[in-house]
């Protein structure tokens, strides 16, 4: 059978050569522009990828409701209606109330640390905890209770307690320290033993275990079911926009350090996505200025290819022979595009990135992946075009 | 390989005109080996019962049929095939490519479906009287110059028929001999036939049947 050199003489393929040259040109940058965002977009997932606070893959936020000087005296603790809207959100893996204590609570440290404060203490389904250790149970008439300390407080009373003349703890000695909790109730004060058994760095609260504030709320409070003031959300991602905006229209408030990175992510992986669909109207762009330069070279040899065909040159062959030729074209630009994109990343995270981690040298296998489906479609599209043109001029004979 | 033409009429013609015809409207076989002469008038569709032939218009009534296959169902991608091995064709406006030379024409047509070695084109060409020219432009030589090219290539390739269109119309005697003899010696080397149709009887065209249309 011939080959393409053959059939070259017989084609005006050489015309238009400024027009060919441009959609070379198109396809190459809008090639790179898309790889390229689709990078970023990458980078960007996984630089602003929350690490702190993570348990079984996912993220733990506290949300409580937006107080604002048009609802400070009203309710703002959460019902049981709103605590399912929110479980029933598919970016919400699951959420429970923190319930905190419906009667006074004073807390000493005894004779070796003269202190004494009001507290305030929580309850949280164990779950949603850090750290629990065995130890963190209470039963009905046990006189000492284990609480989990925020190591965020513990960090305050360290700060303050020189200015006190209190001995500054580490994290070994305060559980060793015997708090004594006064719960007052309605017929007088009940006193407990109360032992930090752990330090958590999640929930800034003074916890106790459920068991407890449930009898204490009944007993001492005269409250069987409480609203809570805080409820805890277990998400796959803290910075998720749809979380983020779903927090946003219920008039929510979440720990900002949490989520600080959301917005900034959703804003960059706007600019980059909004970068990806110039890079795909560039492919078009490009892609229709070579269909142009394609269907004039068969519109100017129209005649020539019509008495191939009547010669008994088959058109499948011909269009095969034809769309080959621009096979190798498409592939060197291709290359070359997901060779700027291999330097892009390189110098990102040389040059920008200073050799962060988190970040490969390399590009991600997606940006591979999608440089070999660009190449293939173009190859198919040049080559369907053709074929239709040709069977075209087949029907016209 | 057999063409059979039944009762093939040119729709643009009245039927009243084709009642002497021995060819229009007519159930008619050609089988390979045995040479057809087709003696018509100006008018009377030479040129429409060759293109009809090789199916380049479909504008007739009735059925002609390769084997026994009508083709009228072929698309371009059967008729190749066909063209490739089993038909080929001079056609009276000759249809070379006029910006090629003339070797480029010939070979477009050899490449297809080799039945001549490279170097048979110039001896083919020596014997027709135009291996000068080969290299030259095709649109640089005269008509008659043009009709041996188109001989020649309908020669390149394998073929149970050859179908010749007034193929001899602007050469003189002993260029006509010539191309004769090239054409009948080929068609015996593959033990085609030639289907020729010409305005007037060729007296060193050996046909089995004369049919005037």
């Amino acid at each position: 059978m011939p080959s393409f050199k053959h059939i070259i003489p017989f084609l005006s393929a050489g015309q238009n050569k400024w027009s060919r040259w441009f959609s070379y040109v198109g396809l190459g940058v809008g090639v790179l522009l898309l790889l390229c965002s689709i990078q970023m977009f990458i980078n960007i997932n996984h630089l602003l990828k929350e690490k702190s606070s993570r348990k079984d893959g996912a993220d733990f936020i506290s949300v409580t409701k937006t107080i604002t000087n048009e609802n400070m005296g009203m309710d703002n603790r959460f019902t049981e209606a709103d605590l399912k809207e929110i479980k029933s959100q598919p970016f919400i893996s699951d959420a429970a109330p923190l319930i905190s204590n419906q009667f006074r609570v004073k807390a000493s440290a005894g004779s070796i640390i003269p202190f004494s404060t009001d507290l305030f203490l929580e309850s949280l389904d164990e779950k949603f905890l850090d750290t629990v250790p065995p130890s963190f149970s209470w039963k009905e008439g046990q006189t000492d209770v284990p609480i989990i300390f925020s190591s965020d407080f513990m960090e305050m009373y360290n700060v303050f307690a020189p200015s006190q003349d209190l001995p500054q703890l580490s994290d070994k000695t305060m559980s060793s320290v015997n708090i004594i909790l006064e719960c007052y109730t309605p017929v007088g004060v009940q006193n407990y033993k109360a032992r930090i058994v752990a330090l958590s760095d999640r929930i800034n609260s003074v916890l106790v275990p459920n068991s407890f504030m449930q009898f204490a709320n009944k007993n001492f409070g005269g409250v069987s079911s409480v609203n809570a003031s805080r409820i805890y959300i277990k998400t796959i991602d803290a910075n998720n926009p749809q979380l983020l905006n779903f927090l946003e229209a219920k008039d929510y408030r979440v720990n900002k350090d949490k989520t600080k990175f959301g917005r900034v992510k959703q804003i960059l992986q706007a600019i980059v996505s909004g970068m990806a669909g110039f890079g795909v109207l560039v492919i078009l762009l490009a892609m229709l200025l070579f269909s142009f330069y394609l269907q004039l070279m068969i519109a100017k040899s129209k005649d020539n290819l019509q008495l191939l065909l009547t010669l008994g040159y088959s058109p499948k062959w011909l269009s095969r022979t034809v769309a080959k030729n621009w096979i190798p074209v498409y592939i060197s630009i291709v290359l070359a595009a997901l060779l700027f994109t291999v330097l892009f990343q390189f110098s990102f995270q040389h040059f920008v990135m200073y050799e962060r981690e988190e970040l490969s040298p390399l590009p991600h296998w997606i940006v591979l992946a999608v440089a070999v489906i660009l190449l293939l479609l173009s190859i198919l599209t040049n080559y369907r075009l053709i074929r239709k043109l040709l069977y075209r001029l087949g029907e016209k004979m | 390989m057999q063409i059979l033409l039944d009762k093939v009429l040119p729709v643009f013609f009245e039927p009243g005109k084709v009642i002497n015809s021995q060819v229009w409207d007519k159930t008619i076989t050609f089988s390979k080996g045995e040479n057809i002469h087709i003696i018509a008038p100006s008018g009377s569709g030479k040129t429409s019962l060759i293109h009809f032939l090789y199916g380049l218009r479909n504008d007739y009534n009735g059925r002609i049929c390769y084997d026994s296959t009508n083709i009228k169902n072929f698309d371009a991608e059967k008729f190749s095939v066909w063209r490739q091995q089993h038909i080929s064709i001079v056609f009276q406006d000759l249809r070379l490519f006029t910006e090629q030379t003339v070797l480029q024409n010939l070979e477009i047509k050899r490449f297809l479906s080799p039945f001549h070695a490279e170097n048979n084109i110039t001896a083919m060409a020596k014997r027709l009287g135009i291996e000068t020219k080969l290299n030259k432009l095709c649109k640089t030589c005269s008509y008659g110059e043009q009709q041996r090219i188109a001989i020649i290539r309908a020669l390149q390739q394998p073929f149970d028929f050859l179908l010749l269109d007034e193929p001899f119309s602007h050469l003189d005697e002993a260029n006509r001999r010539k191309a004769m003899e090239l054409m009948e010696e080929e068609s015996r080397k593959r033990n085609a036939t030639i289907i020729l149709a010409d305005l007037r009887e060729i007296e060193y065209f050996k046909s089995e049947r004369t049919l005037h249309l």
